[in-house]
């Protein structure tokens, strides 16, 4: 096709390769922008055009290893990518000048990239490598990995179209333009995708629904609500490549019939927001969409809606009310959105990450992604990885792949050698999932039998100083705020929940609260009315089942073990390791510490507002927190 | 019509319209299922989630609302488990704790066996509706997708969650026309009629004038309301400003007369 | 008020689809909040009940019916972010700004602005850079892996005086 041999696409290529001048490439997520990427980027422009240094400078996504950032890649022509880690705007003038004279001794080498597999095209050799530097894949933080959904993040530059083809890209599209929509659905259903928007349900049946459908007028739908506190994988894979969303999405709505497609996007996300907008309009510009695509008589096009705040809005029906301009009460289902979606019209919502594996199945076929992950859970998932684990970052790995791997090998483990006591997975609907249970394999399947659910992907990861009651507590705290108010279980349910739960955090928990809780938890799971108050129990059923020893410990000893619930703990200088200098009183923001200089201080318990500054300064460990409980007073 | 169905009930056998809501067969027959959010003329809603009922037999097993339950052949529920009644019970300590002073409210759930709630009674300082009102959301349904008004909408989300005028402030559509007042199931909303005035006392004592019937003199019917109807009928030829009451003594009248067409509808 | 940038706002969404959201979100972009007047303008001109366009500001949380501060500081509660302190960091924001911890808005959204209208404090739920927890965002910017002690510093940025 005449696309596909555009001039500039093999310009691309080149720039991709270095071929004619070295190129530098900052990561520039919203992850990579929060440590100073933007700052990093700035000074390099800066300085090209000051100094006119005849370098390419481009943006990227963000590979995954977020613990690291800013990152840079450096590519000198013929040479493999070298990707800098923690680098500032001071690296910025030597990096150059290293870069100009051809000098590859560079600082904060975290490792190469000689070889690439995108997948949608053969793997790609970017270059000679280093000697006496690791390779990605030597790394441990990537050796486990399988990059299929995050085949071109960190490496292309994902404002450009170009690059986006000149690695494969829309290769996928003409070939499904080719196949009839019943093959594509045949297609997705081999590969036995499953939605990865938190329920799992088989893509290519989804769509077989939606395509059955007798209307006028279809819609397709990407879920980038993300809504799930401590999951950002959406966010970063809409930012470093958004095309593959987008082509996942014309390709979907080739096969069930749909002219008109939406990109929901939670409000958090501007970048997000700002790169699919751009990558949409270049998409038309290039005839990927609008009418008559790449001269078929199949016409689409996408428009962005942003969300307004509301985690309930990531749940189908809401987020079609929200659309359509209304709250995000759902509704309950049959009908499906299948069937009166949108408008009142046959809709098929996927999360983004299902609609960026599509271009691979359809390209490599389903029986190829089939090879990846386990018996009916085929392929890999996105995870972020964060919490008190050593690499936070994001990975992708094979689904089946055991939680041990991804906490311990890859993530390595807790920083300070604490000992991991739990990883919550799936948000506020998942559950916590102790230590001991670490070797079951991560799918769907395995987690729901724990009790917790996959969710869109977050494992957040909790260490001995971290307690049980306080994290079931902050999460059903975050459900009570985002209930819609429609149904009495969630609504009213969750809140009393909660109320037990301060009471027990508090020190006023009496035993039968207990019980009561999980009377509760078992009526608001079984009666809600949509899947965030049918799931909303989950992290205290999880915790009551695993932890139910911190929970007496907090109601019978009124002690938080984990020296977390505040109520429950009290401030204190250690007088031997004090040395008198005075930065806690100082710092104090309510003046409750006193003493000499150069003697030892003390906390005002009684003015003391926990807020943990003087924890936070003291250089020297003397400030502790005691949690005293009932048997010493 | 639609295909007849057959359904199971309790173990007994009734006959159904494909589709209808079972909750609607269930009262049809006698079988009393709880409720608080289904009206015949509204779209099931399923918020109140006391209407539970548990499928035996049918697309999905196990614990769902009756109301939002479309008949299919051969579907098969029960109403009256020992979970339904364990998760009902637990349901209704919910709302009278939400909704203490709703009379309405407490004689429903002691008719289901439930006399009071373990829960703390809801802070409800100073609510316009009463400490009665349990979300149901049937006036605004009412409000806006029945009459189209869209005089009160929900307000806020979540526990926090109420219904109201916006900005709490006298409404300048309300029509005072009441169905909000008459399709409450706990007599939440309160209203006064007021010389020719009526107050709706809990949409922020918003005023509407109400017309003067032309034979007795009587304030009856809000004027937003009657305004519309009169116009259109007006047309026809109809007098309308008359309250019910003497038109039935007009109507009465008319007919002995003359025995003929009248024109007072 | 000038209606005008309305009506340019509202020209600009001629698609149901998001229509609604779009519009307010543009409005408070230029107002920084969603004025009464302007409110009951759009519900006129789209020919929406305004209870509806209440019911939509009140529901989601990106709205605010009310002024904010010049600034506008959001502290991250996800629970990357919670577990490594995040509560700690609003408590000291508090002190630092002065506000009173009692002083919270009743209808449930979390916006606490200082008596000189210089700074807005809430929370927010998750800007996806959990691998920085914990995180706070000013106004555009995210600062990352924020401690307690970076916090004056932060401020100072902002025009924020010691006391
Ligand atoms: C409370 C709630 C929140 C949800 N949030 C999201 C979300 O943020 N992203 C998402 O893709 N799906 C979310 N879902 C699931 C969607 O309802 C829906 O199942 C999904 O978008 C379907 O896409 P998939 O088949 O590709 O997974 C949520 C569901 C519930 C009940
Ligand atoms: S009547 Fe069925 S949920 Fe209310
Ligand atoms: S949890 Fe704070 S940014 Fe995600």
């Amino acid at each position: 096709m005449r696309v596909f041999t555009d001039s500039r696409i093999e310009k691309a290529e080149r720039e991709l390769l270095a071929a004619d001048k070295p190129r530098i490439s900052v990561g520039l997520a919203t992850c990579g922008i929060s440590v100073g990427g933007d700052r990093v980027f700035e000074e390099f422009k800066r300085l090209i055009e000051e100094k006119g240094y005849d370098v390419s400078l481009k943006k990227t996504g963000c590979i995954g290893f977020c613990k690291e950032e800013p990152l840079v890649n450096v590519k000198l022509p013929g040479k493999a990518i070298l990707v800098l880690h923690r680098v500032t705007p001071e690296d910025v003038p030597e990096i150059l000048q290293k870069v100009e004279s051809g000098d590859d001794s560079f600082n904060k080498v975290l490792f190469q990239i000689d070889v690439w597999d995108h997948k949608t095209v053969p793997p790609i050799s970017y270059g000679q490598p280093y000697e006496g530097i690791k390779r990605w894949q030597e790394i441990d933080f990537f050796k486990y990995q399988e990059k299929l959904v995050l085949r071109n993040a960190g490496i292309i530059d994902p404002e450009s179209i170009e690059e986006y083809l000149a690695v494969g890209g829309y290769r996928a599209l003409a070939k499904a333009l080719n196949m009839s929509p019943e093959e594509v659905i045949e297609e997705v259903k081999i590969s036995g995708l499953r939605g990865r928007g938190g329920a799992g349900f088989p893509t290519g049946l989804k769509w077989e629904f939606t395509r059955k459908e007798k209307s006028d007028k279809k819609y397709v739908i990407c879920n980038a609500d993300e809504g799930d506190p401590g999951a950002y994988m959406n966010r970063n894979e809409m930012e470093s490549d958004p095309h593959s969303l987008i082509e996942g999405m014309i390709i979907g709505a080739y096969a069930v019939g749909a002219d008109e497609g939406i990109i929901y996007v939670r409000a958090e996300y501007p970048l997000a927001v700002e790169r699919l907008q751009r990558a949409v309009e270049e998409a038309r510009e290039w005839g990927f969409l609008g009418k008559n695509i790449l001269g078929s008589d199949f016409s689409f096009d996408i428009k962005i809606v942003k969300g307004a705040g509301a985690f309930v809005c990531g749940e189908e029906t809401a987020l079609i009310a929200s659309i359509e301009g209304r709250i995000g009460r759902p509704r309950p289902r049959p009908p499906f959105p299948a069937q009166r979606g949108l408008w009142g019209k046959p809709t098929n919502i996927n999360n983004v990450e299902t609609w960026m594996n599509i271009p691979l199945i359809i390209l490599k076929g389903g029986e190829w992604f089939k090879q990846f992950g386990s018996e009916s859970n085929s392929g890999t998932k996105v995870f972020s990885l964060v919490g008190k684990v050593n690499n936070v970052g994001l990975v992708e790995v094979e689904l089946g792949t055991p939680l041990s791997r991804i906490v311990f090998d890859i993530g390595k483990g807790a920083p300070g050698g604490k000992k991991i006591k739990a990883v919550q997975t799936g948000g506020p609907s998942g559950g916590c999932i102790p230590e001991w249970l670490f070797d079951t394999p991560v799918d769907y399947v395995n987690l729901a039998k724990l009790g917790s659910i996959m969710g869109s992907g977050g494992i957040v990861v909790m260490d001995e100083d971290t307690c049980m009651v306080d994290t079931a507590r902050y999460f059903l705290d975050f459900t009570v705020d985002e209930s819609c108010g429609k149904c009495v279980p969630c609504r009213e349910g969750l809140k009393r929940m909660l109320d037990i739960l301060d009471d027990i955090t508090k020190g006023r928990g009496k035993k039968e609260d207990i019980s009561l809780l999980k009377e509760l938890a078992s009526t608001v799971k079984v009666t809600s009315l949509c899947g965030l108050g049918q799931t909303a129990p989950n992290p205290v059923i999880t915790t009551l089942k695993y932890f139910e020893d911190e929970y007496i410990e907090h109601v019978v000893r009124k002690r938080c073990p984990a020296k977390v619930c505040v109520e429950l703990i009290e401030y204190e200088i250690d007088e031997e390791a004090c040395t008198g200098c005075g930065m806690c009183a100082r710092r104090c923001p309510v003046s409750a510490i006193t003493g000499e200089i150069g003697k030892s201080f003390s906390i005002d318990k009684d003015k003391c507002i926990k807020c943990g500054t003087c924890l936070d300064v003291c250089k020297f460990n003397a400030v502790k927190k005691v949690s005293r409980g009932l048997e010493d007073g | 019509m639609g295909r007849r169905v057959k359904v199971t009930i309790d173990g007994k056998v009734f006959s159904a319209e494909e589709g209808e809501s079972l909750l609607a067969v269930a009262l049809r027959n006698g079988i009393d299922i709880p409720h608080l959010c289904y009206e015949e003329c509204l779209e099931p809603y399923g918020s109140c989630r006391l209407c539970i009922v548990e499928v035996v037999e049918g697309f999905k097993k196990g614990i769902t609302t009756s109301c939002t339950l479309g008949c299919v052949d051969g579907l098969k529920v029960l109403t009256n488990t020992p979970e339904i009644e364990k998760h009902r019970k637990v349901l209704f300590e919910l709302y009278l704790a939400q909704a203490p002073n709703s009379e309405k409210l407490k004689k429903l759930a002691e008719k289901f066996g439930v006399y009071s709630t373990r829960f703390k009674e809801k802070n409800l300082k100073n609510d316009p509706l009463n400490g009665k009102c349990v979300m149901c959301g049937l006036c605004v349904r009412v409000c806006n997708d029945v009459l189209g008004v869209g005089a009160i909408n929900f307000i806020g989300r979540g526990y926090r969650a109420t219904v109201n005028v916006p900005y709490f402030e006298e409404s300048d559509v309300c029509k005072g026309c009441k169905a909000c007042v008459e399709v409450c199931p706990v007599d939440a909303i309160d209203y006064s009629d007021v010389g020719d005035k009526r107050v709706m006392i809990s949409w922020s004592n918003t005023k509407v004038d109400l017309i003067k019937c032309s034979v007795c003199g009587r304030y009856f019917s809000p004027l937003p309301v009657f305004g519309s109807v009169s116009k259109k009928l007006s047309e026809y030829g109809v007098v309308c400003d008359v309250c019910p009451d003497c038109r039935k003594r007009l109507i009465a009248k008319n007919m002995t007369s003359s025995g003929g067409y009248n024109s007072y509808a | 008020m000038d209606f005008k940038v309305v009506d340019e706002i509202i020209d600009k969404y001629k698609d149901p689809s998001g229509r609604i959201l779009g519009i307010l979100e543009d409005i408070q972009d230029t107002y920084n909040y969603l004025p009464k007047e302007v409110m009951v303008y759009v519900s006129k001109k789209l020919n929406v009940p305004l209870s509806s366009l209440y019911s939509v500001a009140t529901f989601y949380s990106f709205f605010n019916l009310e002024p904010v501060g010049e600034h506008l500081i959001s502290v991250c509660m996800g629970t990357a972010c919670h577990v490594k302190g995040a509560p700690e960091l609003l408590e000291s924001l508090k002190h630092l700004l002065g506000i009173d911890v009692n002083e919270v808005t009743d209808d449930g959204k979390f916006v606490l602005t200082t008596t000189d209208r210089k700074f807005s404090l809430s929370s927010a739920r998750c800007f996806g850079c959990c691998s920085m927890a914990p995180v706070i965002r000013i106004d555009d910017r995210i600062y990352g892996y924020v401690k307690i002690k970076d916090l004056p510093a932060i401020l100072k940025e902002y025009g924020w005086k010691e006391k």
